[in-house]
């Protein structure tokens, strides 16, 4: 039992109500938000790996099977749970502190929705539950349209809304794949559920296992963002404030792993379940990057390319080998600090500018030459530049499909990384080396200084990550060895 | 007995195809979010129904049970307990999605989705 484990979403799940009830009281609000963010990728760190058992319920043994099983809800801290908690925890106290920097005036009810999502977030991956899971990804959802509606952007509430009814579909969906496999197994922790269907106790062929997989896999196609749902997902980075966007991202990506692993452990006996993963990833990295190029308003242009880099994470655990979900899990730590740092390089031109339309841009590098130089390493990470981290992460994904016996894969996807960087290195081009144009003022308007050190600290993990790869793949592939 | 079992799951299924058919064909936005909630009590429903037991007791132990005669005959307590806490996200989403229908009628006037939901370039021509 590790006491801290529960403390990973206690913290900023009591965080949220605290600052929200005492939000009239500005210097308060703001310090305790300040010192809660700071704990967020602490506490990680300093927490021992195991299982933490909710109530002290331990597993118990079934005399009459001899099967083990989970009365309580059970949390799960490994390497992979660790490294994500700390890295969300991170940005959340980055987005905190750039909140706090920009605003006299902070609200109480946005700060708890920044942490009320973190909490959720935190829970989908450290939870052995699938319910558990579902009841987090819901409040992940209130905790997103919350993040959006708040923003000052045109037309944010009706983004909010959209994305709430497609949710609304979506999620009850999922529940009902969840009751075929309570009703199926008589169980919601996953552990059981997987013991269930190895030990021969369900049909894996039978329509309801079927049927559970396809309304689950729909409930994580909402989450992800991944086609048919890659318009609506791009839709609301781009009419959340810049600094949402970049959290709101991470949301994403990290409750799209913390679905796909606990299908990947219950419905990897089905050779449908790979072939689908694989579709709907190639089909993402497709669309986003496709549709990347056609966008004028370049925060609508970060969040297709995001769409499309959800793409390479699925394709990832597609392949199904421990070296490719391994590059799948490393590309999605990648995509959240990479894509982390572009929407808050991008909001930095915004603040200075109030201008979205690249067509609109021009000349900035003079302007402002720290943010153009960050964005630049950044966008290049994005398309997978050596010696940057989404170099290392796309070249191992690249092996992989070749050591499946793929290459048309790796082929797909280098040709989508080489118009990731087409797409990017236009855009920079319009907006950062082409001719300012005569109507667009720049005087008095400065980027925050918050957001230009909180790109820095992500540009220097980013590096570092392209340099020592190994740090964190070699955990994570102990961890998938172990689902394997 | 066992019909009973049958007819709950008939009726949850019929609760998702007519709030599927509600949240995707209907353009007034309540009568969509109706159809929505539809589909949500319907999984509900397909849950509670998975927890049925004919015949079964309430599952709660009480003082002199014979816990043998209580372990055969109750009704098995969790998808009950998992319902429960769907009812309340369910319920929390519905406000969160209401709240946001008020503030757009009061801007657009209309309950119309293909109004309020439109593109944002038609929501621009609208304004205009």
């Amino acid at each position: 039992m590790n006491e801290l484990i529960p403390l990973m979403v206690i913290v900023p799940l009591m965080a949220a109500l605290v600052i929200s009830a005492f939000s009239r009281f500005n210097t308060l609000t703001k310090a305790l938000a300040f010192i809660v963010a700071l704990c967020l990728p602490i506490i990680p760190l300093a927490s021992n790996y195991g299982l933490h058992y909710f109530g002290g319920y331990e597993p118990i043994l079934d005399n009459v099977t001899n099967v083990m099983y989970h009365p309580a809800i059970t949390y799960s801290f490994t390497f992979l749970q660790q490294i994500f908690i700390a890295g969300v925890g991170l940005l959340t106290f980055l987005v905190v502190f750039i909140y706090l920097t920009k605003y006299r005036k902070v609200s109480g009810p946005y700060l708890f929705l920044l942490f009320l999502g973190t909490a959720a977030v935190t829970a989908m991956i450290l939870t052995d539950d699938i319910f558990h899971m579902f009841v987090f990804f819901e409040i992940l959802a209130l905790a997103q349209v919350g993040i959006v509606a708040a923003s000052s952007i045109d037309y944010s509430y009706e983004m909010a809304l959209k994305y709430m009814i497609l949710g609304s579909i979506g999620s009850p969906m999922m529940l009902l794949g969840i009751g075929f496999l309570l009703a199926l197994t008589g169980s919601v922790n996953v552990t059981d559920i997987v013991a269930a269907v190895h030990n021969g106790l369900v049909n894996v062929k039978s329509p309801v296992f079927l049927l559970s997989l396809g309304l689950i896999f729909f409930g994580w196609l909402y989450a992800s963002g991944l086609p048919p749902f890659h318009t609506i997902k791009s839709g609301i980075y781009s009419k959340a404030e810049p600094h949402g966007a970049a959290l709101l991202q991470s949301f994403t990506v990290i409750s799209m792993i913390s679905i796909v692993l606990i299908m990947f452990r219950i419905y990897s006996t089905l050779p449908i379940f790979e072939v689908l993963i694989v579709f709907f990833s190639i089909l993402a990295m497709i669309l986003g990057v496709s549709l990347a190029l056609t966008q004028t308003d370049f925060r609508r242009m970060i969040g297709f390319l995001a769409v499309g880099e959800l793409g390479f994470i699925g394709l990832g655990i597609g392949l199904g080998t421990q070296f490719a979900i391994t590059a799948g899990l490393f590309q999605a730590l990648n995509e959240i600090i990479i894509t982390a740092l572009l929407f808050i390089g991008f909001g930095a031109i915004v603040n200075a500018t109030d201008e979205v339309d690249t067509r609109k841009l021009g000349g900035l590098l003079a302007q402002h030459p720290k943010v153009s130089i960050m964005l630049l390493i950044g966008g290049l990470a994005m398309a997978g530049v050596p010696p940057l981290s989404g170099f290392q992460s796309k070249l191992m994904l690249v092996q992989a499909s070749l050591s499946c016996g793929y290459p048309e894969l790796s082929i797909l996807a280098i040709m989508v990384s080489i118009a990731t960087f087409v797409v990017f290195v236009k855009t920079y081009y319009t907006m950062f080396l082409k001719p300012k144009p005569k109507e667009l003022e720049l005087e008095g308007k400065e980027v925050p200084r918050s957001m230009i050190i909180v790109m820095g600290v992500l540009l220097v993990i980013i590096i570092l990550l392209g340099v020592f790869p190994d740090v964190v793949t070699n955990g994570i592939s102990n961890f998938v060895g172990g689902i394997l | 007995m066992a019909d009973v079992q049958l007819i709950i799951l008939f009726t949850s299924m019929a609760l998702v195809v007519i709030g599927l058919y509600a949240a995707i064909f209907v353009d007034n936005i309540i009568k969509k979010i109706i159809g929505i909630s539809f589909i949500e009590e319907g999984a509900n429903l397909f849950i509670v129904a998975i927890g049925y037991k004919p015949g079964g007791v309430v599952p709660i132990l009480m003082p002199g049970m014979d816990t043998s005669w209580f372990a055969t005959n109750a009704a098995y307590p969790l998808p009950f307990g998992l319902v429960l806490t769907s009812i309340v996200i369910g319920a929390s989403t519905l406000a969160v999605m209401l709240a946001l229908v008020m503030v757009l009628y009061r801007r657009y006037g209309t309950l119309s989705t293909k109004v309020m939901l439109a593109d944002t370039s038609k929501q621009e021509e609208y304004n205009e």
